[in-house]
């Protein structure tokens, strides 16, 4: 069964349809990209699955169980929260918690669920994390002592210690200086390898070819292609794709 | 003589230093309420406050205490505050109260305001609740930016008691005034002015204390 399912989704803002009824659905322990043009609603469509935007329409569901739909619309409080648990989110800019160290960051959210957990086992599964992100000598430094890169690992770190069923990032580089993607592009790799389900909205082309097993190619609120990374990168047969990547490439 | 004075002007400050503290007490919680307020997506709710607000500020702090203490009896006939000086206390502090409440709700809205939208969206996909987004993680941040501004208008509230004057309460001023009746002289008056300067910079010490205390995070 496909871990995550969405069908015909819908989004307009002030009367501009950003998503025009997207539909895919992905298998457990793969990792998905989708690339496209600023504008083509990529991220607006991460945000949906996040429930920080709310469809108009459409169905999203996570391992066979009917989270949203558009024809019900969105109950608030409990349950919206449970829902949202089952997505991760990396943000563009981080958005780590400023007064609080990088552990306090990861183990805040577990703190407060808490099912169960004592502060000790979580806070041995934020250092666990933050060893995994290579981060073991920056646990107790405050987010404006770290670099960008520093910073997105420990947000990363932060959404996996709530052991999401998907993790999604939204242009998890954008805010990096170049020489700074690379750490960030090589953990989010790993985790890939160790499959992890996730969902990579980004514009680093080269990296999205290594790291998916698919890739969705988004155009003004549609998925016009959609394929492996060979067939869509290094063998386009749709005109859009195509196009988008000589842009690109040039 | 001047040990004389001085034990009176202290008794005098003592009525400062009662609606001073008092007042903060009172209005930087319900100026937080009254931020909430203000920032309230229904405008049946937003704007009456928006209203008040406006009125509050917009009128000097003076004529709202003659208005709050001889109202009641002009327009109602009714002796609302009680008698003496529990009374004239009373009327005071309620003045104060909703005067520096509507200050303090203009700070905290924009501190409240100026918190990027990507911490909410960050607490929300980690599963917090309003409450929990608003103590746990905005809440210290809008401490931390509005320090300045609060210390600013506390600065300012110890020098503002002194306006309650025109409704008769006693503070230190009114003490100070007395001797030029009572000794036909006028130095106390003006050795009131050290009180007031000794105790802002009690304060401006304790807010630039807070302010580095918070310098840990950016």
């Amino acid at each position: 069964m496909a871990i995550l399912e969405v069908k015909d989704l819908k989004k307009s803002f002030d009367n501009q349809e950003i998503l025009k009824g997207i539909s895919f659905e992905m298998e457990k322990g793969q990792t998905l990209s989708i690339l496209g043009s600023s504008g083509s609603g990529k991220t607006t469509l991460l945000r949906c699955l996040n429930f920080l935007e709310t469809p108009d329409a459409g169905t999203i569901s996570v391992n066979g169980n009917l989270l949203f739909d558009g024809a019900v619309g969105h109950e608030k409080g409990v349950d919206l929260r449970e829902k949202r648990l089952h997505f991760g989110m990396v943000f563009q800019q981080f958005n780590l918690f400023p007064q609080y160290t990088a552990l306090e960051n990861v183990t805040l959210a577990p703190k407060l669920e808490a099912n169960g957990k004592s502060d000790e086992e979580i806070i041995e599964l934020g250092k666990e994390l933050l060893v995994k992100m290579g981060l073991e000598d920056r646990m107790n430094n405050y987010p404006h002592q770290l670099s960008g890169g520093q910073q997105q690992r420990v947000a990363i770190a932060r959404a996996l210690a709530l052991k999401p069923d998907i993790l999604c990032f939204d242009e998890p580089t954008s805010a990096l200086d170049p020489e700074l993607t690379g750490e960030v592009l090589k953990v989010i790799k790993e985790l890939a390898d160790q499959h992890t389900t996730m969902i990579i909205v980004t514009h680093e082309i080269g990296f999205a070819r290594d790291v998916s097993d698919e890739i969705i190619f988004m155009d003004n609120g549609v998925i016009a292609d959609k394929g492996t990374p060979s067939q869509l990168i290094d063998n386009p047969s749709n005109e859009r794709t195509r196009q988008f990547l000589a842009n690109y490439l040039k | 003589m001047f040990a004389n004075v001085t034990l009176s002007l202290l008794e005098g400050f003592l009525g400062t230093l009662k609606l001073f503290i008092l007042t903060l007490l009172l209005s930087l919680p319900l100026g937080l309420l009254i931020s909430f307020g203000s920032m309230n997506k229904n405008p049946i709710v937003r704007l009456p406050i928006r209203f008040i607000i406006w009125v509050v500020r917009g009128t000097p702090l003076m004529l709202q205490l003659l208005i709050i203490f001889y109202g009641p009896g002009i327009f109602f006939g009714m002796n609302f505050w009680g008698s003496g000086d529990t009374g004239r206390f009373t009327a005071a502090l309620v003045a104060f109260v909703i005067n520096y409440a509507c200050y303090f709700s203009e700070i905290f809205r924009g501190g409240i305001q100026s918190i990027p939208k990507g911490q909410y969206e960050a607490a929300a996909v980690l599963g917090l609740t309003k409450g929990q987004t608003f103590f746990k993680i905005v809440l210290l941040q809008v401490v931390k930016r509005i320090v300045p501004p609060i210390s600013n208008e506390v600065i300012t509230l110890v020098k503002d008691t002194s306006l309650a004057r025109v409704i008769a309460f006693y503070e230190i001023i009114w003490e100070g005034e007395r001797f030029i009746k009572s000794a036909g002289i006028i130095w106390p008056l003006f050795y009131t002015g050290a009180f007031y300067l000794v105790f802002s910079g009690v304060l401006t010490l304790l807010f630039g204390y807070i302010e580095k205390k918070l310098d840990y995070f950016k």
